[in-house]
């Protein structure tokens, strides 16, 4: 790691910890918090999309791993009364066992169909949920409570959320710290020799396994790291909002996850995060154009997109590697 | 490069010309009102119905010197956010209302998107007025939440009825989109209908919501052959599909939704069809519509090129809002006022000939008033046009 | 079941031309165009503008759809497919342009024809009625007739015709194509401009039994995509059969699964779903795409 990247790096999670939340305590803009907040989880799941991207994979079923996850989440709160913070990761390894099951089959397809499958995968879950007993069906499951007190050794670490006076704040944070940690893996796992191999897939699947990569064992591992990032970002959003329904996560979920990959940039580990942040922030803020929105909002993807089909961090390509 | 930094340059310039979008200024101080719903996207139809029907009345307001609350003139304008009909968007649509100081929002239009919104409402003061008729959004321990139309488990019952005293039916089939609402406002369907007597022969037909061709969803229906035939929480576009396939299928019987319609749409998609099909509307029947009703319609008419009739349904929330300000200035700032006054608040209903009054009902479904009292118009289309089959009151 | 196999004929029909110029565009320039559906229901409301607007015969309606969509088409292709396309480093690239133009086409419609559902009047009036056995309405019959000599027109024309043998030549291999100097950049403008036309065609058509709404766009993108797995994408033999197929099973799988009703969509999309595991080129498609 260079000093520059240090550099980089440090000025990020200070931005994150301390510019953001100081600055919207000085401007007011509370409402940010949980835009914010949406932003980070989301880009959990981006992040999971772009890691399959990375083994060669278009994702455009991550929306079905984020409503696992939530329910996963929310039946075991409200029907078993486990902890929230132990349905965490729960909900991510839920996540990993059922694409790992899902994965073995599918990840043989490539290109369009990989996509398309992954694709119709978001609305069977979608029907699941509404057809099985243990989701509440059309009702969804309501009024779940928010995350309780988490301490070790009667050491507390994170007080009560219902407690709290700023719950929104402690959300912002924890998402965050989620998204920091992520992508932290995210960066490890690029940087590695597993890295390497996957990008070894994602050029050319049958030279990489002529020279003895485990093709098979590298897609599922990678596919469910995927997965298990999708089921953490649905089960947070699960507390915030505090319900959740079949629909809660939809095929337009899927697509937009793959979308804000696609924008950020293919290419970088923190395409995935801006991207996220460019749309999703972005359509808040366009909420002034009132019935333009949608239409500025598309106009300006297609200019993106024109200027920039890289994705907008190979902007910065020339100022050197950013990887 | 040039061209680059132009792009970043101008990326960064939008966005803080976004963000610091300007304010309208006003005369008289102004009252800000909220709309979080869907307005773009496949069920756009739902919530501009609704943000139209605000937009249409505040103009009017605003038109003829404003509101007077508590001696103060105030001019009414209306905030609105698409949240696309996804649950987390309206959080994030809730949210801003909060940073605009804004306690009063009518919508969310889904149950999802009702249920979401619930945290951010009541911490941040905010009374809001969903079209979702989940229950537990309107009883305690839940108490922000004011239903903003009739429940269809209060309008079915009612329709069932009168067909069973007036039309003999006893059997009933039900049909719906494999979404939470209808699914939902079907098994409220089947077990009012269970409960009157009436014997349920089909309720497990479930369709797309993105389904082009209806005939092969209602044909099972069909073969059951009930008297009544409902379209369970029925999206305004599907339901004329559906009836012209019914119909085309020689079913001969009766059909109704407890949603509410619009009659050129169905004129449009099934033409003569349609005819005696039965729905639930609001106030602007020949028979029941008051000046202020029709005066209303064309104004909505002038400002958005063609009147939605499922407005009628809509253009009370705002209304409910204004005139409850008004019984207690208090409660512009205090949410808790506004509950207080809930309890008591009684006023002459404007959109409706004779001695209707707008107040808080919904004490029978949900133990406490949160819900408005609008009349339960049960309409029958014919011939292009919506007449009153009969008029309830929910308690 | 005469009323069932109808049934899944008559959607079929419908599909198998919805599905046909999704395949031909992925087929010549490898794009999945999620604005297809948008294309279709565009095609649908020019359809309403004239008939029941402007109270021009249906024909005209169905020509103007055909016409505008396939202009609309050769301009996206051309000003934004083409230099996406040559400047992106990975050709996956394309789908957030073809979501960008979904979103945009969205918003046009939003704008200009409004929120509502439309339908135009009845074409034919009458109901074929076969003794209760089997019951069809005179219009709808007339429209999967005509869908069906849409889609022998259009196999007759890339069989036979130059563009056509082109537009063919360019799909099996894009290079050799080339070499043999068949010009890429023109017949990819027009495999584009006669895609975007038969999703206009079929949305005209289709104004007179089911109407249009701007709802109904994303979802047929979707089911157009499942429509060309199954028959194997970028193969046209495959996209008919895969739109007979998906017609066929909504319409046997309504009726036999009725009784299990909330289930019928999840046990279709998941046999789909096995289905494409186990052979992913679908019946007559290349492997790997």
């Amino acid at each position: 790691m260079t000093t520059k990247n240090l550099l980089g790096l440090g000025t990020f999670l200070i931005t994150v910890f301390v510019l953001v939340p100081v600055g919207i305590s000085v401007s007011g803009r509370w409402d940010f918090y949980y835009t914010l907040t949406s932003v980070a989880l989301l880009s959990i799941g981006a992040a999971g999309v772009w890691l399959t991207f990375y083994i060669g994979r278009i994702n455009i079923g991550q929306g079905a791993y984020a409503l696992i996850g939530g329910y996963v989440s929310a039946v075991l709160v409200v029907k078993a009364d486990v902890s929230f913070w132990l349905t965490l990761p729960l909900a991510g390894l839920f996540c990993t066992t059922v694409s790992v099951l899902i994965g073995l089959p599918i990840l043989r397809l490539r290109g369009v169909y990989f996509a398309m499958v992954t694709l119709v995968l978001t609305e069977v879950t979608r029907l699941s949920a509404l057809a099985l007993p243990v989701t509440n069906g059309a009702k969804g499951i309501t009024s779940i409570p928010l995350p309780g007190e988490l301490s070790i050794l009667g050491l507390t670490i994170i007080p009560d959320f219902a407690t709290m006076q700023n719950p929104k704040l402690a959300f912002y944070l924890l998402a965050a710290f989620l998204m920091v940690v992520s992508y932290a893996v995210l960066w490890r796992i690029v940087n590695s020799r597993l890295g390497h191999l996957c990008r070894s897939l994602q050029q050319n699947e049958e030279l990489a396994a002529s020279i003895g990569v485990n093709v098979a064992y590298l897609r599922v591992l990678a596919y469910g790291i995927s997965s298990f990032y999708g089921g953490i970002a649905g089960a947070v959003f699960v507390a915030i909002s505090q319900s959740i329904y079949p629909s809660s996560f939809v095929v337009t979920d899927s697509v937009n996850f793959m979308l804000y990959c696609f924008l950020g940039g293919l290419g970088y580990v923190s395409g995935p995060m801006l991207g996220t942040l460019l749309l999703y922030f972005g359509w808040n803020l366009l909420s002034v154009a009132k019935e333009y929105q949608l239409l500025v909002y598309a106009s300006v993807m297609i200019a993106l997109m024109l200027a920039v089909p890289n994705g907008v961090l190979s902007l910065f390509d020339r100022k050197g590697d950013r990887k | 490069m040039k061209r680059r930094s132009f792009i970043k340059t101008t990326a960064l310039s939008t966005v803080a010309a976004l963000s610091f979008a300007p304010m309208a200024l006003a005369e008289n101080p102004v009252l800000k009102i909220g709309f979080v719903g869907v307005t773009s996207g496949p069920a756009a139809a739902w919530g501009t119905s609704n943000q139209r029907s605000m937009e249409t009345r505040a103009a009017w307001i605003n038109e003829t010197g404003g509101v007077t609350i508590g001696g103060t003139a105030y001019d009414v304008e209306i905030v609105s956010f698409d949240d696309q009909k996804d649950p987390k968007r309206a959080i994030a649509g809730m949210e801003q209302m909060a940073q605009a100081g804004i306690h009063y929002v009518v919508g969310p239009n889904v149950d999802d998107g009702a249920a979401a919104v619930r945290p951010v409402a009541e911490q941040n003061g905010i009374m809001y007025f969903p079209y979702a008729f989940p229950k537990e959004l309107y009883t305690s321990p839940a108490s922000n939440a004011v239903l903003g139309m009739v429940a269809n488990y209060q309008s079915g019952p009612a329709i069932y009825k009168y067909l069973m005293q007036n039309n003999g039916i006893k059997t009933v089939a039900f049909v719906a989109a494999n979404e939470s609402d209808p699914l939902s406002q079907r098994d409220g369907g089947v077990e009012a209908a269970n409960a009157l007597g009436l014997q349920v022969v089909s309720s497990n037909v479930t369709y797309q919501v993105d389904t082009t061709d209806f005939t092969p969803v209602i044909l099972p229906v069909i073969q059951t052959q009930p008297d009544l035939l409902v379209l369970s929480g029925v999206a305004p576009a599907a339901a004329p599909q559906l009836i012209r396939s019914a119909r085309e299928l020689g079913f001969t019987g009766l059909i109704s939704t407890e949603t509410a319609q619009d009659a050129g749409v169905l004129q449009e998609g099934a033409g003569q069809l349609a005819n005696g099909f039965i729905s639930v509307g609001g106030a602007s029947t020949p028979e029941l519509a008051s000046d202020m009703m029709r005066e209303f319609v064309d104004r909505y008419t002038k400002m958005f090129g063609e009147y939605n009739d499922e407005s009628n349904t809509k253009v009370y929330a705002l209304e409910y809002i204004l005139e409850t300000l008004k019984a207690n200035p208090a409660a512009i700032e205090n949410v808790e006022e506004f509950k207080t006054t809930m309890d008591t608040f009684e006023a002459p209903n404007p959109y409706m000939v004779g001695d209707a009054k707008l107040s808080y009902v919904g004490m029978s479904s949900f133990g406490q008033r949160r819900q408005v009292s609008v009349p339960l118009v049960v309409n029958v289309f014919n011939d292009g046009a919506f007449e009153t089959l009969f008029v309830a009151q929910v308690d | 079941m005469e009323q069932i196999l109808a049934n899944g004929l008559y959607l079929g029909a419908q599909y198998a031309l919805i599905a046909l110029g999704l395949t031909l565009i992925f087929s010549l320039m490898n794009v999945l165009n999620f604005a297809h559906g948008q294309m279709y229901v565009f095609g649908g409301f020019v359809t309403y503008t004239v008939v029941a607007q402007f109270g021009l015969p249906f024909v005209v309606g169905l020509l103007l759809s055909g016409a505008i969509l396939a202009v609309i088409g050769a301009l996206i292709e051309k000003f934004l497919f083409r230099p996406v396309i040559r400047k992106s480093k990975r050709e996956e690239s394309t789908m957030l342009l073809a979501a960008g133009v979904a979103f945009f086409l969205d918003a046009v419609i939003l704008l200009a024809f409004g929120e509502k559902q439309r339908g135009i009047p009845k074409i034919v009036d009458g109901v074929m009625n076969l003794n209760f056995r089997l019951i069809m309405p005179y219009d709808r019959i007339m429209v999967a007739v005509l869908a069906v000599a849409a889609i022998i027109g259009f196999i007759l024309y890339m069989q036979y015709s130059k563009p056509g043998r082109a537009m063919r030549a360019l799909a099996q291999d894009r290079v050799a194509a080339q070499l043999m100097g068949v010009d890429v950049d023109r017949y990819s403008m027009l495999g584009f401009a006669f895609g975007a036309m038969l999703a206009g065609v079929v949305g005209g058509l289709l104004v007179a039994i089911t109407g249009v709404n701007l709802g109904m766009g994303g979802p047929t993108s979707i089911k157009a995509f499942m429509m060309i797995m199954i028959g194997g994408a970028g193969v046209i033999s495959g996209a008919i059969a895969g739109g007979f197929i998906l017609g066929m099973m909504e319409s046997v799988g309504l009726s036999v699964l009725a009784a299990y009703g909330n289930i019928t969509y999840l046990v279709i999309f998941a046999s789909l779903l096995i289905f494409l595991a186990i052979r992913p080129q679908g019946l007559m498609g290349k492997p790997w795409g």
